[in-house]
């Protein structure tokens, strides 16, 4: 009977159609690549495309990390700006000035400021900025809700604000209170927990903005990007070879970054990329690393109230068994041993402290002197990192290697960044040890300490320690509470040996942020002043800043 | 009312039930899990009058029976609540994730039935000759390649060693997506004429789908292969020869059509498996999906996200299933003519 | 006395009994096919090397709390066959001790699955019509109503990640397989001669469900756990790819290859070769429960 099949037509009919689909789409691929060449579509386009572990949230009340501070600081302005030097300048208020003793603020805005929708910026949409902020609770808003008494519109360019007691380093956090449109968003309110409010605009300013900042949100693809368009009518004007878009694509999958890097697609990418990637990307023709201390430490976190992990000597045995030399030299290279909880290059740092070394000797005092010495097969240590960030691994499996000389048993986890957030929520669930690369809010060392150590910070993913220390808790309250910056400043360093002293925290080692980057046609300010020595602005999110790069997409 | 009627809406009602008890299942595993879901929706620093107000809108502090009728009414009502990972309506994410998991799905199935009928006839029709040996060697490995591991190996062969074909997303960059009619870019791009962007969103397609593909397709070819060797030996297909009828007729009629029988009554576990896997083959692919959506929903326990994605996967397999039985109906004469259910 | 002489002769013996009747039968149709061979040599060789691992891996070290920064990131060499990794340890010993819980899982599972499943299939099947029939096997529907692997994942994701639960995770989704198959069985042969004479003698339940049906269930319930193994494998390897099996830093294939993907192409040896041993074991399984398939089935059919 199988001759039947022999002479089924049919069959090789199928066959054709079946090869020559795969021949189309495979031919068409390898056309289509060539029409791809350079110049041919989007290269054109004065554009900078970034990438970031996720696509940012956009609302100026709800987003805080990294991705949320870039996109912020492109769509949103603020009273004032983080210049590269250090200081705090002016931008929607041209001057400001203080009470004698700190708490009254009174600050002057343009008058010719535009939001995108081509409302006039009043000081009536400042008040509402800040109000939405405390009111939502989320994001940034942690830097003013113990701090702000009161904010009041003097005028309709005037705008004063009332401290609940004095902040030293109050000017520099105003960086993070972006002014939104209050009209605008008042007529996309929708049903909510807010109250008279709603949802205070939450659904809407998802996907939209309402800022006067240089860039214009143009489409948000939830898990894909965000793209940004200028701002035209921006009040600070353009220079001819700004960028004419930005995008923050979501994701740090090394096989996409590597791809779009290759294909000139993507113009920087994130700090998350490992070692090894970073050499590989150096190695694309005109693509260079961009290598920025911006104050950025990995910790790793110890839950001081959950045994084992509650006793101090415990917790110096594993700080003097770790391994900082292999960290800075083998893992990470051009990264240096950090000094304590504060990098080198934030004002502020205790310029005394020593580089952090490994002493086994020490360990096993330290070991010895611990209430959990003679049973410490009774208890282990779970250690986590985020999924999100694998350099955080080899660190992790470094410190189970370490404490295994002692005889202490770790157990590795890795946990996506929301869970672990989620986690640190509450003292019982907190690990025994949380690996964290942590920046600073605004440029000093108390953007730090306070959210690092305080009480008031407890529960969030910021201070997995629960420290919960008086002594501590006083001595950063007056210090921030200090006026006079030096005095500040000096402040600032004694807390720091205080901490040490307590060893809440193996400080692994002080990143240098490292983003590869188009060097051959995009013109990257930070980038550039790092480059000669220059001083460029660690605050989070300022470095790219668009408005001030230049694009060269004849020269790709 | 004919005896297929009858059984379809017995199928139909028991999908239905089938249906409300996987929503119990689901819900009760999303509520077990510990965690006030109106703080982690709302953060850690959010002050707590706004926390209550979302509990009370979320009617978290009923009990659990009442909590879910208010879940399956939001279901009815399209409210699947707020994700965590978008912060938005799961609605909206669903909206806009699952076009891009059906067209790859359908890509897919589209494969496994031409490529199954193709090497199963050629197998069957070679009978122990090497093209026999050849794709019975080809069955084994292509189904012991789990689709993550070919789309990984997929990866760093057309990603890198021989970059012809797009390796991720679903277009390249410059081109932007055609306006959406059906959210299948494919479509809607020759909806609206635009070849460039209907070639490009094909050729992204090209390699998730036959990642997701290759396992189905070739258990199917070795069923269609098996089943056509069988009914080669049937007396009607020699009968209906000797009543002199035309070739095509015979083979289509009496051999191809019988012989798909047991291969597409198993399409409903292969749509099942690619579903699945696709949750795999999304993530590698930075395929803009509901199961990219739905992995990530799962690695950050995003409850509603989760609850949602596997709801609409039930859905959705449940009408594949009656969908394949319909067509098995269609071949199947016994079935059709109302005999052997 | 009569059930007894009905049952002896309608019935076959015992699948136990019938291969050591007729083992050199059986050994020839399951050798009829060299690839049953194929597989079965494969199979036998991964559990050899993977229970003597530590003396097999030429770095035992490797598998367990180890790093060597020194010596990471090397390609394949007469010093490392498959190279070493970004923390400096051995691939191939990694692979090694990966196949321990790959095949743990494999065992596992379908230990407690199959028990499970045939048990609510038994009883759903015989007393078909009833409640508990209606009861069981929509509950059955119900999960089989999702993608396997969906539902596994779903599972595993909301319990903590370890191997425990990833087992158990594909456990809970696999018991249904096996209810739906006996149940199938069940129906039909509890209207068996056999089966209703012992009911007239007045056997009991117990004794009916799991010494009159349940034995002439055995042989597709073999097969199907013979055909079953490799795809409880391909699960548990795809869990572990998205970080849901064993956690670092003992070694599992699927989260290998999930790890290795970060470091292609340049050290692409961490992604192929667990890619490799994946479908490897996939397809030694496969091999050898199509070569028992052949063997227990009564007539010659075809091997598709």
């Amino acid at each position: 009977m199988e001759n039947y099949l022999k002479r089924y037509r049919g069959l090789t009919l199928i066959g054709l159609l079946a090869i020559s689909l795969v021949l189309v789409l495979a031919g068409c691929g390898g056309g289509g690549e060539q029409d791809k060449a350079p110049g041919a579509d989007g290269g054109g386009e004065r554009i900078i495309r970034i990438s970031e572990a996720n696509v940012p949230n956009i609302d100026p009340g709800v987003g805080s990390d990294y991705s949320d501070s870039i996109a912020l600081a492109n769509i949103y302005d603020t009273l004032v700006f983080p210049n590269h030097d250090g200081t705090t300048g002016p931008l929607l208020a041209k001057d400001w000035e203080a009470s004698d003793d700190g708490l009254v603020w009174t600050f002057n805005l343009r008058d010719d400021v535009k939001f995108h929708n081509g409302d006039e910026l009043t000081a009536e949409d400042v008040v509402f900025s800040v109000e939405r902020m405390l009111a939502l609770g989320e994001g940034y808003s942690y830097l003013f809700t113990d701090v702000l008494k009161e904010v009041k519109a003097l005028d309709t360019y005037q705008v004063q604000f009332t401290l609940e007691k004095p902040f030293g380093p109050f000017l520099s956090t105003l960086v993070r209170m972006c002014v939104l449109n209050k009209d605008q968003v008042m007529e996309n309110i929708q049903d909510g927990p807010y109250g008279d409010m709603g949802d205070y605009g939450k659904e809407w300013l998802i996907t939209n903005d309402a800022g006067s900042g240089p860039y214009m949100v143009e489409e948000l693809k939830k898990q894909e990007y965000l793209r940004g368009v200028k701002f035209e009518d921006y009040w600070g004007g353009w220079d001819e070879d700004a960028p004419e878009a930005f995008e923050i694509l979501g994701t740090t999958s090394p096989s996409t970054i590597r791809t779009l890097m290759t294909r000139k697609e993507l113009e920087i990418t994130d700090q998350w990329q490992t070692k090894e990637a970073l050499a590989a990307l150096n190695d694309l023709p005109g693509v260079e690393i961009n290598g920025a201390f911006t104050g950025t430490i990995l910790n790793i976190m110890f839950n001081t109230k959950k045994a084992p992990t509650d006793d101090i000597h415990f917790r110096r045995a594993l700080s003097y068994v770790f391994d900082y030399a292999t960290v800075a030299e083998q893992l990470f290279p051009g990264s240096r041993k950090a000094r304590g909880p504060i990098s080198e290059s934030l004002p502020g740092f205790n310029e005394d402290l020593q580089p952090l070394e490994r002493n086994l000797e020490k360990a096993k005092e330290e070991l010895a002197k611990s209430k959990y010495a003679d049973k410490l097969d009774e208890y282990s240590v779970e250690a986590m990192w985020m999924t999100e960030v694998p350099d955080e691994e080899k660190v992790a499996l470094l410190l189970q290697a370490n404490a295994e000389e002692l005889g202490i048993n770790v157990d590795v986890v890795k946990v996506p960044w929301l869970s672990y957030v989620d986690q640190v929520a509450a003292m019982e669930t907190t690990p025994h040890a949380g690996l964290v690369f942590v920046s600073p809010h605004y440029n000093e060392a108390g953007s730090i300490l306070e959210p690092r150590y305080h009480s008031r910070s407890t529960g969030t993913w910021e201070q997995g320690e629960w420290l919960q220390d008086p002594d501590i808790d006083a001595a950063i309250d007056d210090a921030i509470g200090t006026i006079d910056t030096e005095e500040r400043l000096a402040k600032y360093a004694a807390i720091q040996e205080q901490i040490i002293e307590l060893a809440p925290t193996i400080w692994s080692f002080d990143q240098a942020e490292e983003r590869a980057y188009q060097a051959s046609y995009i013109h990257w300010p930070a980038a550039e002043k790092i480059k000669n020595g220059e001083p460029a602005t660690a605050v989070m999110g300022y470095m790219y800043y668009f408005r001030e790069f230049k694009v060269y997409p004849d020269k790709k | 009312m004919n005896k297929l009627h009858r059984y379809f809406l017995k199928r139909l009602f028991y999908s239905i039930f089938v249906l409300i008890g996987l929503s119990i299942v689901i819900f009760v595993i999303a509520r077990v899990v510990p965690g006030d879901p109106a703080r982690m929706a709302l953060g850690p620093r959010a002050p707590q009058f706004a926390v209550d107000a979302l509990r009370e809108e979320m009617h978290l502090n009923n009990n659990l029976p009442t909590q879910y009728f208010y879940w399956v009414k939001g279901v009815a009502t399209g409210d699947l609540g707020k994700s965590l990972v978008t912060k938005r309506n799961v609605t909206e994410d669903i909206k806009e994730f699952l076009p891009a998991t059906l067209e790859l799905v359908a890509l897919s199935a589209v494969f496994v039935i031409m490529f199954s009928i193709l090497f199963g006839a050629l197998a069957a029709r070679h009978k122990d000759k090497w093209i026999d040996s050849l794709i019975r060697v080809m069955a084994y490995t292509g189904v012991a390649m789990p689709s993550f591991v070919l789309a990984v190996l997929f990866l760093l062969f057309f990603g890198y060693i021989w970059p012809v074909i797009p390796v991720l997303g679903r277009l390249s960059a410059g081109l932007y997506a055609p306006p959406t009619f059906t959210g299948l870019y494919t479509i809607d791009s020759l909806l609206v004429g635009d070849l460039e962007v209907f070639w490009d969103a094909l050729k992204h397609l090209l390699l998730p789908a036959l990642a997701l593909a290759v396992g189905p397709l070739f258990q199917e070819a070795r069923i269609v292969r098996s089943s056509m060797t069988d009914n080669m030996t049937k007396d009607y297909l020699a009968s209906a020869v000797a009543f002199g009828m035309p070739d095509r007729v015979v083979m289509g009629k009496y051999l191809l059509k019988p012989s798909m029988i047991p291969a597409v009554s198993v399409m409903g576990l292969d749509i099942a498996a690619m579903m699945g896997n696709a949750f795999l083959v999304e993530v590698i692919f930075n395929w803009p999906g509901i199961s990219r959506f739905g992995m990530e929903a799962m690695l950050h326990k995003d409850l509603n996200a989760i609850s949602a994605v596997i709801v609409v996967f039930g859905l959705i397999f449940v009408l594949v299933n009656i969908l394949v039985d319909l067509i098995v109906a269609y071949l199947d004469p016994r079935i059709r003519l109302g005999g052997g259910v | 006395m009569d059930a007894k002489i009905q049952r002896t002769e309608i019935i076959v013996p015992s699948p136990a009994a019938r291969l050591k009747e007729g083992f050199r039968k059986n050994w020839y149709k399951f050798s009829r096919n060299k690839l049953s061979i194929a597989g079965l040599v494969i199979v036998l060789s991964i559990i050899v090397v993977a229970i003597l691992a530590p003396y097999v891996a030429p770095y035992p070290k490797h598998a367990g709390k180890f790093v060597d920064y020194v010596n990471a990131n090397q390609g394949p060499s007469a010093a490392h066959f498959f190279g070493t990794d970004n923390f400096g340890r051995d691939v191939l010993s990694r692979i090694i001790f990966a196949f321990r819980g790959a095949l743990l899982m494999g065992i596992m599972v379908l230990a407690i699955a199959v028990p499970v499943g045939v048990f609510f299939g038994l009883l759903a099947g015989y007393y078909q019509g009833s409640f508990l029939d209606t009861f069981i096997m929509r509950i059955t529907d119900i999960f089989l109503s999702v993608p396997p692997l969906l539902l596994a994942l779903a599972i595993a994701a909301v319990l903590e990640p370890n191997l425990t639960n990833a087992m158990i995770a594909v456990t809970v989704m696999w018991w249904p397989w096996y209810t739906r198959l006996v149940y199938g069985m069940a129906t039909s042969l509890k209207n068996e001669y056999f089966v209703t004479s012992a009911e007239l003698v007045g056997a009991g339940r117990f004794h009916i469900l799991f010494r009159e049906i349940l034995p002439n269930c055995l042989s597709p319930i073999f097969t199907k756990m013979a055909l079953d193994v490799g795809w409880v494998i391909l699960i548990g390897a795809s869990l572990s790819f998205v970080g849901l099996g064993e956690q670092p830093p003992t070694p599992a294939l699927g989260q290998m290859v999930s790890d290795g993907t970060r470091y292609m192409p340049d050290l692409w040896w961490m992604t192929v070769y667990p890619s490799l041993a994946i479908a490897v074991i996939i397809l030694g399984f496969n091999m050898l429960g199509d070569g028992i398939r052949d063997m227990m089935s009564k007539g010659e059919h075809d091997r598709g």
